[in-house]
Formats: structure tokens, C-alpha cells, sequence
């Protein structure tokens, strides 16, 4: 379960100005549940992941993760979650196999299960003809298969996701996001960011759009968008509506 | 799919540490890196060489070891730390490698930790090798108890230096060797040979008592020179070495779990 409560995030600027760069987000994210945080970019996506990811503190406001508090339990908000990002920071020399077992070892996992979990991973995520290859020699759906098998290396049972399909192709972003379909199916709560919709139109279960670090508009495809139409032109109505732009 | 259990706290903390430094050491296995280690181990001969050539009588024991002391546990030592210790998070931040690392939930120490032992194993590996080389080409009678009291010395100078290098590259991770050069200067040049109590905090002054206690230098040193060793026991200057790296480091960690990097800090 993820839960994001009011979040303020305010960051000073080099100049000296104040940069709301969230700005009283709440939202949740349940069990067995896939919600896509949609926003132009400087939207507040990534912070608000980072938050929840305790690489940046709250201003005000609360985020749990499987009930821990990012403020007051870092340690077991980490224990509990997985956390993939667009650039996927695999180190070039490490094979997956190695990168893999080196950050089970940093969640402290004891060596045999950790080498057994280490091995049905490489399995699930089809990553058995390149296991022992040096990530540098990988494609990028390879990297980024890589980078998910870390952030769920600890078993976690929710999953924040920031762009995860960027840097991949059609068909890398097709097998990623069917991936992340088997895991909602498993019972893991997923939050991902993106700005490719037509991408995660059909799979996640609800949408959260945000601008300018607010929340614009929330629900299901079929409350957003209605019955016709696309992602897309719901997403450009809202944040255009919240910028005073609206047609 | 089935978890693993996780091991006790304490076997748990030294894996992750010791994981981190295996990864650290492989990735000082370039081909510039070792030629720098290449570089770091062959100089002080090169140097020790040049100036035996040089002289015109045969250089005395003293002299080699006073020679040999501030190529390898001073140069060699703070150069190599300089080159390995202070970009530990740095590189991070600019790998994007940071990120992953951070939201373990031991990950900022097992970080820190993990490069402060790489640091320390590879800097002690290129500082010894240099000693035996020195020593080889010095022509110095019973080199081998010479080696390892360097070996002892550079252990004590690659771990205290590590340590205090940590500071500035967990406070200020992009200038991180311009500061840890400004440590170096302010605090083990400067302060470390101020005979005040300051000087006690020093890397450089439990060196130089060592080296004088070991080599039986004390009783026949001038008495400027004097000032600037500490007579106490060796088991003191160690001590203090240690209390001072555990100081340090602990200092580091405390900053490093503390520290926020905003996405535009990365890459």
C-alpha cells in the first residue's frame, strides 16, 4: 500500500526563491492496484516518487509505504519498496547476475536464498543469455530489465516506477509493462510516472494528473476520458484547464 | 516468488560493506587506473634511484627511511585516497548510480563504508609495493624488517587519511578533491606540525612518533625535531588513529543519511 497524504515539497533555489515543486499531493495506491502519476515535465512526478523513495524529505504532509512513514521510518519504507528510474544506473562492468546479487547483499539477504531469488529472477525477467555479460554489452531493454530485477531483488510489495519506458523500445516497453501487469496480479501496489500514455492507457487501473506540484485530475480511463476519446486529450484538457488555457 | 531471510543486523552491515568494496575494486580495474597504481609504485623508486645516482657518497640508512617516509605513507598514500576515497559519492551522482544505492535500506553506509575499505585495500596494495621497490633498488642492508614497518605505517595512513577525506566528499560530493586538498594542506600539514594540542588530531603526527618509536630515532632527535613527535607508546598513537577514524567516519555516515540530492544534483 502507498500512500501520499497533503505532501508539500518546497526546495530553495540557487537564486535564493522558494520552488514548490509539490504542492499538497495526496493519493493512494492499493494492493494488487496500478496507478499512472501522468505530468508535463517540472509537473512534480518525480519528486513526489523520490518522497516516497526517502531520497527526499517531505516539507509537510505524509507518505507511507506498507504503513512505514518516509519521515520516521526511512529503513522500513526501503524495506518495502522497489524503485526503478528512467536512467537505469547499472554499473557498465558489473554482469546482471553480479549487480543482482550485490544489492540483494545490501538489503542484507542471507547468501542462499539470496542465490536462489538471484536465479529466478534472471528467469522471470528472460535474462538468462545475458547473465554473466558485462552490462555495458547490453541493449537498453536488457539495462532496464536489469534495473527492475534490482529494485525487486528484496521481494517488495509496492513499486514506484519514474519513466521506467523511456529509454526503450516498442517492444522492450510492451514486455516491461506486461512485466508490471504479472506483478499487480501478484498483489504489488504500483505507482509509475510517464509521459508516454497511449503506452499505459489500457493497463493501469486509475490516473493521477498533475501540474505545477497539484493534483488536476484523478480516476479511472473511463472517469477521465468517458467512453470515447483518448488519454491524451483528457490529460491536455486538465492541464490546460489548471493553467487557464482551457479552449 | 520466495524471499530470502535476511541475516542478522551486524553480518548483515559487513556484507553490505564488503559487497560494496568488491564492486569498488572492480571498478578500479581499468586500464588508466592501474596505470596510475603502475605509476604510484614505481615513482618512489624512480626517485630513491635518481637521488642514489646522484649522491656522491651511499645514501645511510636514515636517510632512506626518512626519504622513503615522504614518498610512500605522505605522497603516494594521500595521492592514491585522493584518486579513490574522495569521489564516493560523486561518482554516484554522476553514474546515476546514486539513486539505487541511497534507497537500500543500509545502502548510504555500505556506500561509504564499502569505498572507505577499497580505498584503503587498493591504496595499501599500491603503497607497499612501492616500499618493496624503493627498498630493492636503495641498496638499504635488511630491507625486510624496513617493509614491514612501512606496511604498518601506510596501514595507519591510508585508513586515517580515508577516513578524513570522507568528510568533505560526503559534505560537498562535486568539489570533494579541491576540499579533501585543502584537509590535507590545512589539517595534516599545517596543524599536523603546530607542536599544540591540535596537532593531536592529526593523521601526520602519530605517523611521525611512530616512524621515531620504531626506528629507536627519539632519544637522538634534535630538539626542534622533538617537538614534533609525540613519545608516546605506539599502542597510543594507534589507538588515537583509530578513535579518530571511527570519529570520522561515523560523522560521515550521519551526514551521508541525512543528505538530500534533488534530481537536478544528478547526472
Amino acid at each position: 500500500m502507498i500512500e501520499v497524504d497533503e505532501l508539500v515539497k518546497h526546495y530553495r533555489a540557487t537564486d535564493g526563491s522558494v520552488v514548490r515543486a509539490v504542492d499538497g499531493v495526496s493519493l493512494a495506491v492499493r494492493p494488487g492496484e496500478m496507478v499512472g502519476l501522468l505530468g508535463a515535465n517540472g509537473a512534480g512526478k518525480t519528486t513526489t516518487l523520490r518522497v516516497l523513495a526517502t531520497l527526499l524529505r517531505p516539507t509537510s504532509g505524509t507518505a507511507r509505504v506498507a504503513g512505514c512513514d518516509v519521515r520516521t521510518d526511512p529503513i522500513g519504507v526501503r524495506r518495502n519498496l522497489g524503485y526503478v528510474s528512467a536512467t537505469t544506473g547499472v554499473p557498465d562492468r558489473l554482469t546482471p547476475r553480479e549487480i543482482l546479487l550485490s544489492f540483494g547483499r545490501l538489503h542484507g539477504l542471507e547468501r542462499d536464498g539470496l542465490k536462489a531469488r538471484v536465479e529466478r529472477l534472471v528467469d522471470v525477467l528472460d535474462l538468462g543469455s545475458c547473465a554473466d555479460r558485462p552490462t555495458g554489452r547490453l541493449s537498453s531493454g536488457q539495462r532496464q530489465r536489469v534495473s527492475v530485477g534490482r529494485a525487486l531483488v528484496h521481494d517488495p510489495p509496492a513499486l514506484v516506477l519514474d519513466e521506467p519506458t523511456n529509454a526503450l523500445d516498442v517492444v522492450g516497453s510492451r514486455d516491461l509493462l506486461a512485466f508490471l501487469s504479472t506483478l499487480r496480479a501478484d498483489g504489488r501496489s504500483i505507482l509509475l510516472s510517464t509521459h508516454r500514455l497511449h503506452e499505459i492507457e489500457h493497463r493501469c487501473d486509475r490516473f493521477v494528473i498533475v501540474h505545477g506540484g497539484r493534483i488536476v485530475a484523478e480516476g479511472t480511463r473511463r472517469d477521465l476520458v468517458g467512453e470515447a476519446g483518448e488519454l491524451e486529450d483528457a490529460f491536455f484538457l486538465a492541464v490546460q484547464a489548471a493553467a487557464g488555457t482551457a479552449p | 516468488m520466495s524471499t530470502p531471510r535476511p541475516a542478522s543486523a551486524l553480518s548483515a552491515a559487513a556484507a553490505s560493506a564488503v559487497a560494496v568494496a568488491g564492486f569498488q575494486i572492480r571498478r578500479l580495474l581499468t586500464r588508466p587506473r592501474l596505470l596510475l597504481a603502475g605509476l604510484g609504485m614505481l615513482f618512489p623508486a624512480a626517485v630513491m634511484l635518481a637521488v642514489r645516482g646522484a649522491a656522491p657518497v651511499p645514501l645511510g640508512r636514515e636517510l632512506t627511511v626518512t626519504m622513503l617516509y615522504a614518498l610512500v605513507p605522505e605522497a603516494v598514500c594521500m595521492l592514491g585516497l585522493l584518486v579513490t576515497m574522495c569521489p564516493v559519492v560523486a561518482d554516484e551522482l554522476e553514474r546515476g548510480t546514486w539513486i539505487h544505492v541511497a534507497v537500500r535500506p543500509g545502502g548510504r553506509r555500505a556506500l561509504l563504508l564499502g569505498t572507505f575499505l577499497a580505498a584503503v585495500t587498493w591504496t595499501s596494495v599500491v603503497a607497499i609495493a612501492a616500499v618493496v621497490a624503493a627498498l630493492a633498488v636503495s641498496g638499504t642492508s635488511e630491507p625486510a624488517g624496513l617493509v614491514v614497518m612501512f606496511a604498518a605505517l601506510v596501514l595507519v595512513s591510508t585508513a586515517g587519511r580515508a577516513a578524513l577525506f570522507a568528510v568533505p566528499a560526503v559534505i560537498v560530493p562535486k568539489r570533494a578533491l579541491v576540499a579533501s586538498v585543502g584537509v590535507a594542506l590545512v589539517v595534516e600539514f599545517l596543524c599536523g606540525l603546530l607542536p599544540a594540542v591540535v596537532n593531536q588530531a592529526t593523521v601526520s603526527l602519530r605517523l611521525r612518533s611512530l616512524l621515531a618509536n620504531w626506528m629507536g630515532w627519539r632519544r637522538n632527535l634534535p630538539a626542534e625535531i622533538e617537538m614534533l613527535v609525540d613519545p608516546a607508546p605506539a599502542w597510543v598513537h594507534l589507538g588515537a588513529v583509530a578513535a579518530l577514524v571511527a570519529v570520522l567516519l561515523t560523522a560521515a555516515v550521519l551526514i551521508l543519511e541525512r543528505r538530500q540530492f534533488p534530481p537536478s544534483e544528478e547526472g
